[in-house]
């Protein structure tokens, strides 16, 4: 602490150069921090049926294409499976196109048993159950539009040629999926015309060890129909959606470690000149007994503040950002709840000391290392 | 008398290169305590390698040095840094003081390395720029100060923790006439009034006069010498 004066002060020496290297080190751990989040809202989303049990099936073919009802009666004879229910993605969006969010229609007498990790109050799943319109939202997007249980809403349909027109009977609870709207299959089914068939069957299994044996029966057992089936586990599904938008997790990781190798050179280049241009006080540090730990410590420690400030700016800065900006907005709901985390600030905070390490380090040594003279070659 | 640096048959040696440089040639030279020693002699004649090799900031290639009758020149480099801080102070010709610190941060560095409490720190400061006259100028930063109040700075971290040796190159090389002689005064008195053991490089001969004694290098040899000393020649 005796010396955090001497650190402090030679950190802001030339106060140009430290504000605009720490305004670039913000500006890239900011970058870095949203593309570490929308990672981890991407594995959120993946994670978010983790532990629930469920299997789910779609056409072999791809995910357009629709299954006969006529499935499901066989998939719920199988040992080891409690129940099913037939989802649709609906794919509407309420007022503005970029309002759009996650709504299914949903077999409402199935849902408590399969989605049971959604919680529900037992009186507004009664009143969901209990009315052919009704709509069970998710807090989150309750709290974006403001909506209240007993409001009407109408969604624009986009991918079938139907606009769902529901009254909110209640809401759900969901530590990942926090704002979805689900609604009666029979409403929907009823206004496109009962085709009888439906785009996913979500199937509840007893025994979490029985799931690839059971995934693999259905699969075998839709074979050779017409309507042929793949089904993966809940965790898969949300990744095989999210891999249609290619490989995300490589990209965004590239390009982060692009980012924090571009940001060691320069961090290196500005320790490097700060350091050369102090080489006379370093020697007078030297001679008048700092030894050469010491000078090091000072050192590292400078530059390690130096990037640690800009990491925290940049970081804290995106995490403050996204706590007061509703990013599902802006996305047109393709970003829900984006945050960056306690995990993700961590990460960020390790690296920026990271980068200040190895950028620093080298000068530092360099300068801890010189002798005596060499530095004060032209005084003493 | 009491002999505080005993240099004895000194030689340093620099490598160029492929080619080695000898700068000092088998100096011997006994400095006792309290004395006010002026080193002259034309650039290149190895005075400032003889102060460095005395103040323990270079080693030499041959001989032996004892400072207080320590032989500083088989201490290790950490060994090295903590005599230093114990038992040099040092007085350069351009200051060096450290810019981002006021005075009185810059004369309390020394004794950061020390155990001394923040309020002993502050009493030694204070004691150390009254004594070189700027107890007014504690907080102003070095840009704020004329070059002789610098060199009294500089003078000031030298003498604040009662170092047993006070070296200095050229002390008043970068200063007009009348700060350099109220820096020699200064030197005179620390030497005079608190006992100071001084070994001073000039090229002035004015300068000079203000020590005790002088003596002459040439070539790296002790070529004119006074009182306890002995010359390459005559050793």
């Amino acid at each position: 602490m005796k010396f955090a004066k001497l650190i402090r002060r030679n950190l802001f020496r030339n106060k140009l150069r430290a504000i605009m290297t720490i305004l670039l080190l913000a500006v890239i751990f900011f970058f870095v921090a949203t593309l570490l989040a929308i990672l981890d809202n991407f594995e959120s989303f993946s994670n978010a049926g983790e532990g629930a049990n469920r299997l789910v099936v779609q056409s072999a073919i791809s995910l357009a294409n629709l299954l006969p009802y006529a499935h499901e009666q066989k998939i719920r004879a199988i040992p080891g499976v409690v129940d099913t229910a037939k989802l649709q993605w609906i794919g509407a969006y309420y007022k503005e196109k970029s309002n759009f969010f996650a709504n299914f229609a949903v077999d409402v007498d199935k849902f408590p048993t399969v989605f049971d990790d959604y919680k529900v109050s037992p009186q507004d799943l009664a009143a969901f159950q209990a009315d052919r319109r009704g709509a069970l939202v998710g807090t989150d997007l309750m709290k974006r539009f403001n909506w209240k249980v007993g409001d009407r809403i109408t969604l624009k349909g986009q991918i079938f040629p139907f606009d769902p027109e529901l009254t909110i009977r209640g809401t759900y609870v969901h530590p990942v999926q926090t704002t979805s709207v689900f609604f009666p299959m029979e409403y929907f089914q009823q206004s496109i015309g009962n085709q009888g068939q439906v785009g996913t069957f979500w199937v509840k299994v007893a025994d979490p060890k029985q799931m690839a044996a059971i995934s693999q029966q259905i699969d075998a057992m839709f074979k050779n129909s017409d309507f042929p089936t793949e089904t993966f586990t809940e965790k898969e599904f949300q990744q095989n959606f999210m891999s249609m938008m290619g490989n995300v997790k490589l990209l965004f990781t590239a390009v982060s470690t692009c980012a924090i190798f571009m940001v060691v050179l320069l961090a290196a280049i500005t320790m490097s000149m700060s350091a050369r241009e102090r080489v006379t006080e370093i020697a007078v540090l030297k001679a008048i007994g700092f030894e050469q730990r010491l000078v090091l410590a000072i050192m590292l420690t400078e530059f390690i503040l130096l990037t640690a400030i800009g990491g925290a700016i940049g970081s804290y800065g995106a995490h403050f950002l996204f706590m007061s900006f509703d990013a599902g907005k802006a996305t047109q709901g393709f970003l829900q709840n984006l945050g960056v985390h306690a995990k993700t600030l961590t990460i960020c905070m390790a690296t920026a000391v990271g980068v200040g390490l190895i950028a620093g380090g080298f000068p530092a040594l360099r300068a801890s290392n010189l002798r005596v003279v060499d530095g004060l070659r032209r005084v003493v | 008398m009491d002999t505080l640096v005993d240099i004895n048959n000194v030689r340093k040696v620099y490598k160029r290169d492929a080619f080695e440089v000898p700068v000092l040639n088998g100096v011997t030279l006994a400095v006792p305590r309290g004395d006010f020693l002026a080193l002259m002699g034309p650039s290149g004649s190895g005075k400032t390698t003889l102060l460095n090799l005395m103040a323990g900031i270079d080693r030499p290639t041959g001989g032996s040095i004892s400072v207080d009758g320590k032989e500083i020149s088989r201490f290790s480099e950490t060994q090295l840094a903590s005599w230093r801080s114990r038992h040099v102070g040092f007085i350069f010709q351009m200051y060096n003081l450290i810019p981002v610190l006021n005075a009185f941060e810059n004369v309390e560095l020394p004794l950061l390395l020390t155990k001394l409490s923040k309020k002993e720190r502050r009493e030694h400061v204070q004691a150390a720029l009254e004594i070189v006259g700027l107890g007014d100028r504690a907080f102003h930063y070095p840009r704020q100060l004329s070059g002789g109040q610098e060199q009294r700075v500089a003078i000031a971290r030298a003498i604040v923790t009662d170092p047993t040796l006070l070296v200095a190159d050229e002390p008043t090389g970068d200063l007009d006439a009348k700060n350099a002689q109220e820096t020699l005064d200064l030197l005179q008195r620390l030497n005079h009034d608190f006992a100071k053991t001084i070994v001073m490089v000039t090229h002035d001969p004015k300068a000079a006069q203000h020590a005790k004694r002088t003596l002459h290098l040439e070539k790296g040899l002790l070529v004119e010498g006074s009182y306890g000393v002995e010359t390459a020649a005559n050793a």
